[in-house]
């Protein structure tokens, strides 16, 4: 479901925000890391999501692909590009302000009986019915995607839903596990080990090969999580 | 229509192509070749070639012919026969119904490529054929080959592959300073530029784990680090300050302290090490590895 602006929505207007100086760091000889900041940050996240989107809309020369991350946006350089005439373009580019256009908003259904929900409320100092009442609250944003097929971060929960991973990584979860730690909520796709609490299941599948982009969510997206019936 | 039977396959033999790029932020690395200057050598063998060929391991291959096809061989250094007849590492072989050849192991290199002339009938996936076995996606349906897969062709390519430049010579691995080398002091990174490694048997598509005889990582501390875009040739420390070199199936995003990166030029080189090999890397400017 997409909303634009004028919909009835919880989306925020499009909102001007100003570019930490980010920090240009060569990634092996093929590649260029634009690094907003060595911390997650809610600050850097946007930046990260606005640059990148910024650059896609309007791509220097020798970019072959763009790949926005947590605090940073990769760019792979195309064959025989010149990075040292990228990197001052890009230099031009940075300390502006850039636009970022309201996400595009999703419901996510979740179904909130995972192995760790109990634990997690408990850590919180919550009865778990208030947990999801407070996880469900507001709207998250689609901080990242990348980290395996499908797979996206949401963020960020408010400061006293913030918890560090478990101690030991879980084997494997299934496609649709939905995880918390670190402030955010993060949703597998496809079956993956993971040191995140796990919270609940969804059907919402973001990964789908069938599907031209294979992935439904973005970067600036906004997930609404609900309870399943 | 020809056709090959795969009658015994090494571990990890897999289609690939030139890669499935473009899709990083789908959480998608881009496989192709562990070493894609030998999948050009073997494709610059054919008048016309396609564009997937079969990637295979150490312990090589055997298949059998079902009508014309011809092929290019090369990477690493095998032992190759048809029916039996040993002919020169790498091979250009033209074959016809009924041929039984025979890729043994040899003297050296992890991965050897067959190249065809004729295009497979395998769908592409996103836009490439490559096999990512970390996802389990793409090439013969998301796995490595075996004994019993039988591999169809379909029209002759139109393509023709330039011969690659001659591989570089050996000596150390080049580097580039990685992503967090500022979080390693000026001893560690001396010692890690200093030092020897060993290839361990711990490797595949994804990742090549190194021992560490002389201990530069092993009083390494854990550090928390936010994740950030992973390459291949990417040398990560892992938290029990293992040293692995992260290779065409790498996960796209993770969270360990990358001291170095070892330039495209050197990559293929390195995949061929074989485990208990020793390496030694050697940091270079960008400007010489571009």
């Amino acid at each position: 479901m997409e909303h634009g602006p004028a919909a009835t929505s919880l989306s925020p207007p499009t909102e001007r925000i100003d570019l930490p100086v980010p920090t240009l760091l060569p990634l092996g000889d093929r590649a260029l890391l634009i690094r907003f900041s060595t911390e997650l940050s809610d600050h850097a996240n946007r930046a990260t999501i606005a640059f990148a989107r910024q650059l896609e809309a309007d791509s220097p020369e020798g970019i072959a692909e763009i790949a926005p991350g947590l605090v940073s946006v990769l760019l792979r350089l195309a064959d025989g590009a010149d990075f040292v005439r990228l990197r001052g373009e890009l230099m031009l580019r940075i300390g502006e302000t850039v636009d970022a256009a309201p996400g595009v908003e999703h419901d996510v259904a979740v179904r909130f009986d995972g192995a760790d929900l109990d634990e997690v409320a408990g850590l919180a100092g919550l009865h778990p019915r208030e947990f999801i009442a407070r996880h469900n609250r507001r709207p998250l944003r689609v901080l990242a995607t990348g980290f395996a097929p499908g797979f996206v971060y949401c963020g960020f929960h408010a400061a006293d839903l913030m918890l560090p991973r478990r101690e030991s990584v879980r084997p494997m979860v299934p496609a649709g596990t939905v995880l918390f730690a670190a402030g955010q909520t993060a949703i597998s796709a496809t079956p993956i080990r993971t040191g995140w609490h796990v919270i609940g299941q969804t059907t919402f599948q973001n990964f789908d090969l069938e599907a031209t982009p294979p992935t439904r969510l973005s970067p600036g997206d906004l997930v609404r999580f609900t309870e399943a019936a | 229509m020809s056709a090959i039977a795969i009658t015994r396959a090494g571990p990890l033999t897999t289609l690939q192509d030139a890669g499935r790029f473009g899709h990083l932020a789908d959480g998608i690395s881009a496989s192709g070749p562990m070493d894609q200057r030998a999948f050009h050598e073997a494709g610059a063998l054919l008048a016309r070639v396609a564009s997937t060929g079969i990637e295979f391991t150490s312990a090589g291959l055997a298949f059998t012919t079902e009508g014309p096809l011809r092929v290019g061989c090369a990477g690493g250094q095998f032992r190759v026969s048809v029916n039996g007849n040993p002919r020169e590492w790498p091979a250009r072989l033209g074959l016809n119904e009924s041929d039984v050849v025979e890729i043994r192991p040899g003297p050296a290199g992890n991965y050897g490529y067959l190249r065809f002339n004729l295009d497979c009938d395998i769908p592409t996936v996103l836009g490439s054929r490559s096999t990512n076995l970390a996802v389990g996606l793409g090439g013969w349906k998301g796995r490595a080959l075996r004994a019993g897969d039988r591999l169809t062709f379909g029209a002759e390519a139109a393509a023709t592959e330039a011969a690659p430049p001659p591989p570089p010579a050996d000596g150390p691995i080049r580097i580039l300073w990685g992503l967090h080398a500022d979080l390693f002091d000026a001893a560690a990174r001396s010692a890690f530029a200093r030092s020897g490694f060993v290839v361990s048997p711990s490797l595949d598509r994804m990742g090549v784990r190194l021992l560490d005889p002389a201990g530069v990582f092993r009083t390494q501390r854990r550090l928390n680090l936010v994740s950030d875009a992973i390459v291949p040739g990417d040398i990560q420390i892992l938290g029990d300050g293992t040293p692995a070199v992260l290779m065409r199936d790498h996960q796209p995003t993770g969270g360990y302290p990358r001291i170095a990166t070892i330039v495209s030029a050197d990559l293929d080189r390195f995949a061929q090490l074989r485990p208990g090999t020793e390496v030694r890397f050697q940091p270079v400017s960008l400007e010489h590895a571009r």
